[in-house]
């Protein structure tokens, strides 16, 4: 069964990725400067909450016994303590993910509305004045510092034009009943067409802010692959039938240059969560990225460590998701359980 | 039997359009401006001066100036040689890195090859950003954890890239050659494989240095690089976002910095990236 | 065998003899493609016709412009220029537009390409892609699958209505060669343009693929134009014979006649090179030196470097287009003085 063995292996690298972080992560809490119980129990702790620490985290131990403990920690589930809340960082960030979520996905639908287009007309017009204007443009908008941006969209639109608002998630006084986290996604639920639009306009800022690095790398990608299709072999054929360029495009260059991209989409997505540590900051909003950049502010080591493993896995499983799609749109490897079942 | 038999391809001059000229100007220039910068400019823009705070952009202060009274402009100039001299620090820091593991991976046996591959693979399914984030702040935050947190985590890109060469260039008839000669493995590696492997890593360098710029720059913004009053860009933004309601080309001005350097060295990687594979070109 | 050829009873010259009616009528043809630093002349002043149903072999080593003469035949690649004249049925090709060029292809004039592993997108179902050529006429999802149906089963492609869900990959080289045929086929055009059909193959799949060849254009007395560095399978295929060297044609005549005299001491070379049943040879002879590369081509006559019977006008005299009494149209000094 090739196909299962093909994603069996992706899943053991994904193991073997998560454990390669956390041993990581593991050596950063180690080369901590100071005195790690301290550290772990905050600057304000007494001595005995110090002690208690010391004896929750099993510090009197061998190295060895630590990490295997850490490991152990983490397969439960226990990514930590934040010293500033006492909360386990865990359920700090479950409470916040889905707005996080929230921000990804709409980037991520408004830079695949705006790239796949763009790419596909550049690669049919090659070499005309579109292609080489969108090729500057993809440049140009993949080197944009996400935080500078989203410090300027937010003082233009939000500060000069007042078109939205200018941080936050939603509006004072509108607010729909927390059933998924995601403002949006909530006020539909409850039919709630203004709680809808209002989520929306605070969203809108952020979302572009990922989706303009986003759409110029999935644009430069996907033209040079579907270039690199139409320059192809196959394509000489496709051509001697009559097929016109659009239709080389569409129906031949376009499925196949798929595959590349939603790996590529797969990685930039990936991506977003560490571009949301300074983009959710600058619009204030709840999210992964904000947890982190205020751990980082309350210098909550344990707190950004925790997060960072955390960050590590989603990455990681957004990654394997991507790799499985890749696999399931080629024949090559689709078809290969059948054939081998039918033998 | 058949009469295939290889013809001279013709030699390929270098041509450059006025396009690729004015990209290569633009990155010459900005060397230069951060070789120079700190020289020329002047001394007063590491002191405050509270008669001159938040100047809108004229004609004496061609950016305005900052909450401190200093001029943007030149604390720009001056800022240059940090953005951009640490930029390139990472990318030779975790090339060397890169090469070190590459090479050991092509000449050692086959489980050292193995073994770094997977680690690299490890490292490149990490969020680079975020690991970056968590090394720098156990580090302590500057600008040196900074450089030394984005040198840990961008290798592993280097690493598989020049792998991938060198294991290429190895099976080529004229390394074969020389191994047969006895030359030592060595001598191979450093002579004959690794310069010929390093055309593929300039390219990727200019889009590095790109990339690194917008990363480096954002540690700086989150506050575990570069901090204030440092005129490193990323410290400028992080330092003057607080009073961008009043003063937004305190902002704008180090952000447009970073965004011309990002923008010339992504060009240049374009440029490269073409002249190596022209099926792309436009 | 001599320099001086013989004018054999029964044997009548080209020029003299009936042609069939032209289908494709190609006058005085120049490739040139603009790389960064210059013009480069691929293919020189090339002319020559077909006839319905005829079968006619373009021989010539890598490099000689064979395949970019096919390509220009459907203006398959938009990167190189062309002049002079394509006539096709009357129609000149180079100059109808984009879209009145593509409705000529895959209905009028199918083309195979070498390589079948490379030929076929990997994505698309066999039966979609031989279905495509229909399809794109406006021809309905059915009867396209009904007929790219019938066209595998025309070319002897086993169970072939199971596998036209099949992806490529799951066929061998030489059934992946029959898809391609049948891509070109299904159309069904007057002339068939076969660049290299079977090099990619085994000798044995060869055969056979040439074999099918054979049999359908006679049946549907479709023109092939057969394009290949090896003379060997040429023989039993083609009506007649052209070579090509360094952008030019050399030499081209009836088949058996080019196979039994050839004049020009590349066909010669080239034959030399061909191993044959009915001639024991120690060794292969095969021509010294390599063809020139398209921008730098020697003066006079391109081919004089590496020939044996290089004289002093040679190598400052391009040769003119002289008709021998056997019939052979010949570019070359031995041969008078054009």
């Amino acid at each position: 069964m090739a196909y299962l063995r093909l994603i069996s292996q992706r899943l053991v690298m994904t193991v073997l990725t998560l454990w390669g972080l956390a041993t990581l992560v593991f050596v950063m809490i180690k080369l901590i400067p100071g005195d790690e119980a301290q550290v772990a129990a905050g600057p304000g702790a007494s001595p005995e909450q110090v002690a208690s620490v010391a004896k929750r985290l099993g510090l009197d131990m061998p190295v060895v016994q630590q990490y295997l403990n850490f490991l152990l920690r983490l397969l439960r589930g226990d990514l930590g303590t934040s010293v500033v809340s006492s909360k386990p960082v865990l359920t700090e960030l479950a409470a916040v993910l889905p707005s996080t979520i929230e921000l990804m996905i709409l980037a991520s639908i408004i830079g695949t509305l705006v790239a796949f287009p763009m790419a596909l007309v550049a690669a049919t017009y090659r070499g005309k004045a579109f292609d080489g204007i969108t090729r500057i443009i993809a440049v140009t908008g993949g080197a944009m510092p996400a935080f500078w941006l989203a410090l300027m969209l937010q003082f233009f639109f939000g500060n000069v034009w007042r078109i939205t608002p200018i941080s936050g998630q939603h509006s004072f006084g509108i607010s729909s009943p927390n059933l998924t986290g995601m403002p949006t996604l909530d006020a539909l639920l409850a039919g709630d067409m203004v709680g809808f639009l209002d989520a929306m306009a605070y969203l809108i800022l952020p979302a572009f802010v990922f989706a303009i690095p986003f759409a110029a790398q999935v644009f430069r990608l996907l033209r040079a692959s579907l270039l690199g299709v139409l320059a192809s072999d196959m394509m000489l054929p496709v051509r001697a039938k009559g097929a016109s360029t659009s239709r080389m495009v569409l129906r031949h260059a376009l499925p196949n240059s798929l595959l590349p991209t939603v790996s590529l989409m797969g990685v930039l997505i990936g991506g977003m969560v560490g571009g949301a540590i300074l983009v959710e900051t600058v619009f204030a909003r709840r999210g992964v990225g904000s947890f982190l950049a205020n751990s980082v502010a309350l210098k909550d080591t344990y707190a950004v460590l925790g997060a960072v493993m955390f960050v590590g896995i989603a990455v990681c499983l957004v990654n394997l998701v991507a790799d499985v799609i890749t696999l399931m749109l080629d024949p090559r490897i689709r078809g290969a359980q059948f054939r081998v079942g039918a033998k | 039997m058949t009469l295939v038999l290889p013809t001279a391809a013709p030699r390929r001059k270098a041509n450059f359009t006025a396009y690729e000229l004015t990209v290569f100007g633009v990155v010459a220039a900005l060397f230069l401006l951060a070789l120079i910068g700190p020289m020329i400019a002047p001394a007063d823009i590491y002191t405050s001066n509270m008669l001159e705070t938040l100047f809108p952009p004229s004609a004496e202060h061609w950016l305005g100036t900052d909450d401190q009274g200093r001029d943007i402009f030149w604390r720009l100039v001056a800022g240059s040689r940090l953005s951009l001299f640490a930029t390139v620090l990472v990318v030779i820091l975790y090339s060397i890195i890169g090469m070190i593991v590459a090479t050991l991976a092509t000449v050692g046996p086959r489980w050292v090859d193995e073994l770094l591959m997977r680690i690299t693979d490890i490292g490149l399914s990490l969020p680079g950003l975020v690991v970056s984030l968590g090394i720098a702040t156990v580090l302590g935050p500057s600008l040196q954890s900074g450089i030394i947190a984005l040198a840990l985590t961008g290798w592993p890109m280097t690493a598989r890239i020049l792998r991938t060469t060198m294991r290429r260039t190895m099976e080529q008839p004229f390394v074969e050659g020389a191994r047969i000669l006895g030359v030592s493995r060595t001598r191979l590696m450093l002579k004959h494989v690794l310069p010929n492997s390093l055309d593929v890593l300039i390219v990727k360098w200019a889009g590095d240095i790109s990339f690194t710029m917008l990363i480096l720059a954002g540690l700086s913004f989150i506050g575990v690089g570069a901090q204030p009053p440092s005129p490193e860009w990323g410290a400028m933004i992080s330092g003057a976002r607080g009073y961008m309601s009043i003063a937004w080309w305190a902002v704008a001005a180090p952000g447009a910095a970073i965004v011309i350097n990002a923008v010339a060295f992504a060009l240049l990687a374009d440029i490269l990236q073409v002249r190596r594979d022209p099926s792309l070109q436009a | 065998m001599g320099v001086d050829t013989i004018l054999t009873d029964g044997i009548v010259p080209a020029q003299l003899r009936q042609r069939p009616e032209a289908l494709l009528q190609v006058d005085q043809l120049s490739i040139d493609i603009a790389t960064r630093d210059a013009n480069v002349r691929l293919v020189d002043n090339v002319s020559f016709g077909i006839g319905r149903g005829e079968r006619v072999a373009l021989v010539g080593e890598s490099g000689s412009g064979k395949s970019v003469t096919a390509q220009a035949l459907m203006r398959l690649n938009s990167r190189v220029k062309l002049s002079g004249r394509v006539q096709f049925d009357g129609k000149d090709l180079l100059s109808l537009s984009n879209s009145q060029m593509a409705a000529m292809r895959g209905q009028r004039m199918g083309m195979v390409f070498q390589d079948p592993m490379s030929s076929l997108d990997p994505l698309m179902t066999i039966g979609d892609q031989v279905a495509e050529t229909l399809r794109i006429r406006g021809v309905s999802k059915r009867e396209a699958r009904q007929r790219a149906l019938d066209v595998l089963d025309e070319l002897k492609v086993e169970r072939a209505a199971e596998r036209l869900d099949s992806f490529p990959h799951e066929f061998s080289g030489g059934m992946r060669q029959r898809v391609v045929l049948a891509m070109a086929l299904v159309g069904e055009p007057d002339l068939l343009i076969a660049d290299e059909p079977t090099t990619a193959l085994d000798v044995r799949v060869q055969e056979r693929v040439l074999d099918l060849l054979d049999e359908i254009s006679r049946r549907r007395s479709l023109a092939v134009l057969l394009i290949t560095h090896d003379l060997g399978i040429v023989a039993g295929f083609a009506d007649r014979v052209m070579v090509m060297y360094s952008g030019r044609i050399v030499e081209e005549n009836e088949a058996t006649l080019l196979f039994a005299e050839p004049q020009h001491p590349y066909t010669r070379g080239l034959l030399e090179a061909v191993p044959r049943a009915d001639i024991t040879v120690d060794r292969l002879r095969s021509i010294a030196g390599a063809p020139p590369a398209p921008g730098a081509r020697p003066s006079g006559c391109t081919f004089h470097p590496r020939c044996d019977h290089a004289m002093a006008m040679c190598s400052s005299v391009e040769p003119g287009e002289t008709i021998t009494p056997l019939g052979a149209r010949v570019r070359c000094h031995l041969y008078g003085a054009g």
